[in-house]
């Protein structure tokens, strides 16, 4: 359909978005009237999927090639692909929290529609075209879970997450659109395409690469990359346990989505001394983030620096678009996406209602209790950790070749020697579970939906480990809409 | 398919054998019944077509097994130990007996994994599979110092590992090969400068030297053996996970023959170093599972002396030593088993004079001790005869000081025995019983049949050396090259 003014709109493109601002809206209603929360998730689930159905038919028509906007909102097959992914998360999320927020007393049912809303903007993110549609996706997508990751409302320390992240956010937010602003003066078009073109035409001014490095920056902050990383452990600590499972899997997605349309179209038009601060953003995240994740003794904070850890390894990927990263670090993040929201889905049956006690202790002998749930805690932290025949495995590898192919041998080497590193607190909370005892029983089981998300989870670390292939290929193939894609 | 069967089939038995593991005695029927079946298979295995599957197209990677050569030997043998390993696994182990058969079993679908594998990356996949079930295996039922064991296992092997993996991704990307496939990988990599390769080799070899084991990466090992747990179906497996030596052999030496040829004269020096410290260690000790440990660390050094000498007979030699001392070695550490479960104790200092209670025990003991000090007719002597015999051609000093080992083999294999089962002694222990006739039976089979008619293994071993030694010439012969004779001696 095209307007007269020439605004061309794919409906289908626009398809998944609008089902999840339905569903919002929806829940808002059910929200209105209901003060039990079950109502809203039932309904959030049910919009989430429906994305998702838009998603793949598009996906699998064979027209993920759409745009709409000029450009500005695309629906090619990393932005159609990586939308699977953050619904998927979405879905996750919603179930951990099902069982969670009457637990933990915090059963206010306007957490789904934030949390639907803030899955919106992540798909915007991983779809935009430019850089306004970008800044409208992080701040749809950024708002609501700040006031999520408050959401324990009696909880100091779920408070402080709250404010600390929406302070550094902010902050992280005005460092974008400043960036943002200077990119536009430089190359006068807000287009990736148009803002590459200007830029490789020799108008590369002091001004474009000014801009380049706070849009890298503030990105930076909500990929939580070092040196801009610190927010992290703090809110992932702090928020209740459901909504980091949303954070760490539907946020981060978002932010790499929208770093790697910039990395293939933008950054390589800009001075290359951005890749080079981009390549020692990376060094320092993995460096950082796992040395950290080793000194923790909770299992969430552990797990929260860890998060930080794979920030570095999707860096990687970052840095070798040319040479398949970009399908590398769509894998990536689909594997993280399912080993991670199984960990933390686990963690939220192990914590108490009040999310505390995920210190490694309450691990100890779990294999006697829960053996089964030990046995897939175990199969997450070893994918975590990169071992095969996992999906994390896979996506180390991908990455590894990626940016191996794209000549940075040390970065993988360093990538390869942190992964060493990690294996050993990962290996931690198995070995607790395993070869130690303890008299602590975790709460019982409140209903299925959270072991719904476990299995979920556990199909795809295990399915996707041991067949990689299709899926990958799917990523690897399919139209791209802007140049160098 | 057979070949895939090998490695779904131990996988199988174990998700059954966990899901029957409040019936213990189905437990067993079906882990015993998963390692028969998969030695019924690795007895078919030779021959096969090799099996085909794209597995990672984006990258090159593809599912590919092929059941000739030398991994067919070596699947029999391991599948061959499975079957006392696990029997005793759910006869012996007090609690939680069906997961350590099924840990077992996993481990031997991963072995079988390493064996097969025609793709680079593949390998790597169930070299680091097979992790696992060795970790949660001690770390679960081990001794009271697992704890430390465990970590020092973990590290090693996984640092080791991790530099291989680099050295396999970059191997592709700097050769420009097509694929991770064997063959493409043959092609290509060989083409590299000496210098390339060799750094390369190095990460390789940094892997597979921590499951030769060599000194001095090989301290993981005695651990592992001294805190496994007491029955010894825990060691049959730390005896199968000494694969480095196979992953020179099949990977390290015919894909960078440039880079072997000059990293090889440090490591076959290390081997022969490894063969008489083993040696040492083994007279040394007064506890019998680091003393099979010692001794089975000094038969890894002769096999790796065998493969760095590289010549057909040594490398041949040494793979079927592999397979052979993975029967022996673990015939022997249940046999501690059964020696624990009598008299409560792994120290040979409360052991003496069991001959008189227990005569067939101390003639089965005496007989597997034979076997692991090589002595001919029995399964160790071919390999261990032509290891040596293939180094001497290339590389006669280090080969002469790993023969220095046979020597000592038979004077710590004559002791043990004495100290165990002579002497005088009132004690009272039981001799044999049903159920460890037909643990040991398997050992004595496999024991026979590697010694005796080594011919049939033997040849399927040789066609792979031989493209082996074929690399190994060609980059000898390129300009530039570095010659065999320079490794060490005339050839």
């Amino acid at each position: 359909m095209t307007f007269p003014g020439q605004i061309d709109i794919h409906w289908s493109v626009l398809a998944p978005a609008i089902a999840l601002l339905v569903t919002a809206a929806v829940t808002l209603f059910i929200a209105l009237f209901s003060r039990d929360s079950r109502g809203a998730a039932g309904a959030a689930l049910i919009g989430v999927i429906t994305a998702g159905v838009f998603t793949l038919a598009q996906l699998l028509s064979g027209e993920a090639n759409a745009a709409s906007f000029g450009l500005r909102y695309l629906g090619d097959v990393p932005a159609l692909t990586l939308t699977l992914v953050i619904l998927l998360g979405t879905v996750a999320a919603v179930l951990v929290s099902w069982d969670q927020l009457q637990r933990g007393g915090m059963e206010h049912p306007e957490y789904y529609p934030l949390m639907l809303l803030s899955a919106l903007g992540a798909v915007v993110m991983a779809s935009a075209g430019d850089l306004i549609t970008l800044i409208l996706g992080l701040e749809i997508m950024s708002l609501p879970v700040y006031a999520l990751s408050a959401w324990r409302t009696r909880d100091r320390q779920s408070e402080e997450a709250g404010m600390k992240y929406f302070l550094l956010g902010a902050f992280g937010s005005a460092i974008l659109i400043y960036g943002a602003a200077l990119v536009y003066g430089a190359a006068g078009s807000f287009v990736y395409g148009d803002v590459a073109a200007a830029l490789s035409s020799g108008n590369l001014t002091l001004l474009a690469t000014l801009g380049g490095a706070l849009v890298l920056a503030g990105l930076g902050f909500k990929a939580a990359l070092a040196p801009f990383h610190q927010w992290a452990p703090d809110v992932y600590t702090g928020a209740p346990t459901p909504v980091v499972t949303f954070m760490t899997v539907v946020i981060k997605i978002g932010a790499f989505a929208a770093l790697l349309r910039l990395a293939t179209v933008v950054f390589p038009a800009l001075q290359p001394w951005l890749l080079t601060a981009l390549a020692v953003m990376v060094a320092l995240t993995l460096v950082v983030g796992n040395f950290s994740a080793l000194m923790q003794r909770g299992v969430k904070r552990m797990l929260a620096y860890s998060s930080v850890a794979h920030a570095g390894y999707l860096g990687l990927a970052l840095l070798a678009t040319d040479h398949g990263g970009v399908a590398a670090a769509a894998f990536y993040l689909t594997a993280y996406a399912f080993m991670n929201a199984g960990a933390f889905a686990v963690l939220s049956l192990i914590s108490d209602a009040n999310d505390h006690g995920d210190d490694l202790e309450r691990f100890a002998g779990l294999a006697k209790r829960r053996p089964w749930l030990a046995a897939v805690m175990t199969l997450f932290m070893l994918s975590l950790g990169g071992i095969p025949p996992l999906v994390g495995f896979a996506g180390k590898v991908l990455v590894f070749q990626a940016v191996i192919d794209a000549g940075y041998v040390w970065l993988a080497v360093l990538g390869i020697a942190t992964s060493i590193v990690a294996l050993v607190y990962y290996f931690r909370v198995v070995a607790y579970m395993y070869f130690r005892e303890s008299a602590y029983e975790p709460p019982a089981f409140r209903s299925g939906a959270t072991q719904v998300a476990i299995a979920l989870a556990l199909a795809g670390t295990l399915l996707l480990g041991v067949f990689p292939g299709w899926w990958h290929t799917l990523l690897s193939a399919g139209p791209r809409l802007l140049a160098g894609l | 398919m057979i070949a895939l069967a090998m490695i779904v089939v131990p996988l199988v038995a174990a998700a059954l054998v966990m899901l029957a593991r409040r019936v213990l005695p189905l437990a067993r029927v079906l882990a015993v019944a998963g390692a028969v079946a998969t030695l019924v298979l690795a007895i078919f295995l030779p021959g096969t077509r090799p099996l085909d599957l794209t597995w990672l197209p984006g990258i090159g990677v593809s599912f590919s097994l092929d059941g000739n050569g030398a991994g067919s030997v070596l699947t029999f043998a391991a599948a061959l130990m499975m079957i006392p390993a696990v029997l005793v696994a759910t006869t012996r182990v007090a609690s939680g007996a069906a997961g350590f058969a099924a840990l077992l079993l996993v481990a031997l679908g991963g072995l079988n994994g390493i064996f097969l594998a025609k793709d680079l990356v593949l390998f790597y996949v169930f070299w680091e599979a097979t992790l696992i079930p060795g970790l949660l295996l001690l770390g679960i039922w081990g001794g009271e110092r697992r704890r430390e064991a465990t970590v020092k296992y973990l590290v090693y092997a996984v640092t080791g590992s991790f530099f291989m993996l680099i050295s396999i991704l970059a191997v592709k990307a700097l050769s420009g090969a097509a694929s991770f496939h064997v063959i493409d990988l043959m092609l290509a990599a060989p083409e590299l400068p000496v210098a390339t390769q060799t750094w390369l080799f190095v990460g390789l070899a940094i892997g597979m030297a921590v499951k030769l084991p060599i000194w001095p990466l090989h301290s993981w090992l005695v651990d592992l053996n001294e805190q496994n747990h007491p029955s010894g179906a825990a060691d049959v497996l730390g005896s199968l996970y000494k694969v480095g030596a196979f992953g020179f052999f099949a990977w390290g030496l015919p894909l960078l023959p440039a880079g072997a040829l000059r990293v090889a004269p440090i490591l076959l020096a290390l081997s022969a170093v490894t063969a008489l410290y083993g040696a040492f260690g083994a007279i040394g000790s007064n506890h019998l599972k680091r003393f099979l440990a010692y001794g089975s660390l000094s038969h890894m050094g002769i096999i790796g002396v065998g493969v760095f000498g590289m010549h057909l007979a040594g490398m041949s030699g040494a793979m079927y030593f592999l397979a052979a001392q993975m029967v022996s070695t673990g015939g022997l550490f249940l046999i501690v088993g059964m020696l624990y479960h009598r008299r409560r104790s792994l120290y040979l200092a409360d052991y003496g004079g069991l001959a008189k209670a227990a005569p067939a025990l101390a003639a089965f003991t005496l007989f597997l001790i034979f076997t692991f000090i090589g002595v001919p007719g029995l399964s160790n002597f071919p390999g261990e005869f032509m290891s040596l015999l293939g180094a001497f051609q290339t590389s006669p000093w280090p080969a002469a000081i790993a023969t220095l080992t046979v020597i000592a083999a038979g004077v710590y294999g004559v002791n043990l025995y004495q100290r165990l089962f002579q002497g005088r002694s009132e004690a009272v222990v039981k001799d044999l019983d049903a159920l460890e006739m037909y643990v040991l039976l398997p050992v004595i089979v496999g024991v026979l049949l590697f010694g005796l008619m080594p011919a049939p293994h033997l040849q399927r071993i040789e066609s792979q050396s031989q493209l082996a030694e074929l690399q190994l010439e060609r980059a000898a012969a390129a300009p530039g090259g570095i010659t065999l004779s320079d490794v060490g001696g005339a050839r």
